[in-house]
């Protein structure tokens, strides 16, 4: 009996012998490439969760590319913001541009444009051939509360014989701070004189009715899970998640879709980018007819002085250069001339 | 005394100071980093309703009211159930199935309050919205709380989430109460003619009262606290509403959401006045708790 448990411990003392040698050598195979990137300059930065899917493409070719090994956690763009002003990150990201006090508290920051993409309107309207169209201010009225479904007559007549259903309409927001709000609200308020009154532009309003969603895919999920929801996602996260889109009428008077094309001629409306390098392109003049009205550049926001001042200018000059060409599978168009220009002189703003 | 003896009362006594050092230093740091916001506004954001961000005008009133609400059916629904769940496991399950179910309630206390708030996403807000919302909304549609269109995300959903969560502990400290009733208590009632529910109704639950009222109590402390898990499902809503269908926010779900990302100053100062409130609210919980359990120690039925 006894030799039969002394057995019985030998078996198992050599089971577990041979599965700590097996995972010592996954673990040690595993760590190799990782003990290469050790010798990598590690840079950190958080904030918005719009140009994350973007950030995301370039961190694996950082590393063969200039030796940065990139971390970038999406925790919005006020969230972004907070931690570079704390300096707990070495580089921020947010798509609403800094104000004043931010500027002030934040002890030497530069902000600079480096993405550019369209603020979709997702919706989750079943059975429908054609894509909704909707207008900026049939957008606001919906989230002012004004219009409450989707058969009403404002919706039927940009939408003659679309089959609208009598669903209600529920409008979907970013509960919380967001720059993709701050770019809609931007857009709401252009549009709508009521809105701009009453609820204002910023990364978080007094929404007046609708339902809140906690980032992106907070927001995403919610709408694919409502029937009759309506919200604002950037456009990388309406595609990935399969969410219908609607066309916004620009001033034009064309049905404007958030693609590359749409996307672009927005972003060709700016010849001239002011010394803060704060950029509002939603709502863009007539003279670009295929231009998408809600379209955004994101910034990265950087200290004026900074110890990691050399890899920093080095991967923002990588960005804005080689780093675009990753961007239209993701719906983000390639920085315009102009603000390229502005972005790389801010650049060298940046030093140790 | 012995050094060995002086050794352990000084290790017990500074853990025992290190806990209290620990509770007054958490207060102490909440409500100085909420300074600037208490002298900005002062006791007035206790009552105001507004939350913008844009207007920079902030007020807690919402969010209070969300508090009370939410734990307060929450503990309307948990503490009959969890009553219940006590009763029938001590007096009326047979003895081969109290183990087990015991077991599984306490089970229900283990699951991570974010668990919960996904489960409560992706399981309980659709069949809320499809098919007890619309129910109330049919037959007691008259009564203000269920007015409205039926949602996903709403107060209802976070009192149901709540009442999950309260359940485990109340129905666990129930039945450790309903188990210490003297033998002798439970038999002379028998022996005097009453039924079982009478002797339950007239005798168990009376001499176990303080006790259930502690627990409950300590379930509404937990209620109050719970951030993670309502802030999944309560949809976020910056102004009062009657139904309890519409979004709603509480202190807790408020301040885990808004935190990280306030845009100004005055916002992120203005959630740890929020903190500061909820941090009250807690105490004050707790300390009911204890007096209710002291006064009944006194009285000796504890």
């Amino acid at each position: 009996m006894l030799t039969k448990l002394v057995n019985h411990w030998k078996l198992g003392a050599l089971a577990i012998l041979a599965t700590s040698v097996v995972v010592a050598g996954a673990f040690a195979s595993a760590a190799s490439p990782a003990s290469q990137r050790a010798a990598d300059t590690k840079i950190t930065g958080a904030g918005s969760s719009f140009v994350f899917p973007l950030v995301s493409q370039w961190i694996p070719a950082l590393g063969p590319a200039l030796g940065i090994d990139l971390t970038y956690a999406a925790v919005g763009s006020g969230a972004g913001i907070a931690q570079i002003t704390a300096r707990t990150v070495d580089f921020g990201a947010s798509d609403a541009p800094m104000s004043p006090d931010q500027f002030s508290a934040c002890k030497g920051c530069v902000q600079i444009p480096w993405a550019l993409a369209a603020t979709s309107i997702p919706y989750n309207v079943p059975g429908l051939k054609k894509r909704v169209r909707l207008t900026g201010a049939v957008i606001a009225s919906i989230y002012l509360g004004k219009i409450t479904q989707w058969n009403d007559k404002a919706l039927q007549k940009l939408n003659p014989g679309a089959g609208l259903p009598a669903t209600k309409i529920t409008p979907v927001y970013r509960s919380d701070n967001s720059g993709t709000s701050y770019n809609f609200t931007d857009y709401l308020a252009s549009v709508s004189p009521e809105w701009k009154s009453k609820i204002g532009v910023g990364v978080n309003a007094s929404w007046p009715t609708g339902i809140g969603g906690k980032g992106s895919s907070g927001v995403a999920g919610v709408i694919s899970r409502t029937e009759g929801a309506i919200g604002y996602v950037d456009i990388a996260y309406a595609l990935s998640n399969k969410l219908q889109v609607a066309s916004v009428q620009n001033k034009a008077g064309a049905f404007a879709d958030p693609g590359l094309r749409g996307t672009a001629a927005a972003g060709a409306t700016v010849t001239k980018v002011p010394s803060n390098n704060e950029l509002h392109i939603v709502n863009p003049p007539a003279s670009q007819k295929l231009a998408y009205p809600i379209c955004t550049f994101t910034y990265v926001i950087l200290p004026t002085k900074t110890a990691k001042a050399a890899e920093l200018r080095k991967f923002v000059f990588w960005a804005l250069t080689k780093g675009q060409t990753y961007g239209p599978k993701l719906l983000f168009v390639p920085i315009p001339l102009p603000v390229l220009a502005a972005s790389e002189k801010t650049l060298l703003q940046v030093k140790s | 005394m012995r050094p060995g003896d002086l050794l352990f009362r000084a290790v017990t006594a500074l853990a025992a100071f290190a806990a209290v050092a620990l509770v007054v230093g958490i207060a102490y740091e909440v409500v100085r980093q909420a300074a600037p916001a208490i002298a900005h506004f002062g006791l007035a954001f206790i009552w105001n309703t507004t939350w913008n961000p844009i207007t920079r005008d902030f007020g807690a009133g919402a969010f209070i009211v969300g508090t009370l609400v939410s734990s307060f059916f929450a503990i309307l629904l948990a503490a009959p159930l969890a009553i219940a769940i006590a009763l029938f496991l001590t007096e009326l399950a047979p003895r081969w199935l109290r183990g087990p179910v015991a077991t599984l309630v306490e089970l229900l206390a283990a699951i991570p309050s974010v668990v919960l708030g996904l489960w409560g996403i992706l399981v309980l807000g659709p069949f809320l919205a499809g098919t007890i919302e619309p129910w109330l909304s049919k037959w007691l549609g008259w009564l203000p709380l269920f007015s409205g269109s039926p949602s996903q995300a709403g107060m209802l959903n976070a009192i149901l989430i709540l009442t999950i969560m309260i359940v485990p502990i109340v129905s666990s400290i129930t039945r450790e109460l309903f188990l210490r009733v003297p033998r002798e208590l439970r038999e002379g009632s028998l022996a005097l003619g009453t039924t079982r529910w009478e002797a339950i109704r007239g005798v168990v639950i009376p001499y176990c009262g303080p006790g259930i009222a502690a627990a409950i109590i300590l379930g509404v402390g937990r209620a109050v606290g719970e951030a993670i898990a309502v802030t999944q499902v309560i949809g976020g809503g910056t102004t009062l509403h009657r139904s309890l269908f519409a979004p709603a926010d509480t202190l807790a779900s408020k301040i885990a959401s808004s935190y990280q990302g306030a845009s100004t100053k005055l916002e992120g100062e203005s959630v740890l006045y929020l903190a500061a409130i909820l941090l009250v609210i807690a105490l004050l919980t707790n300390i009911a708790a204890q007096v209710v359990v002291r006064r009944a120690e006194k009285r000796g039925v504890l």
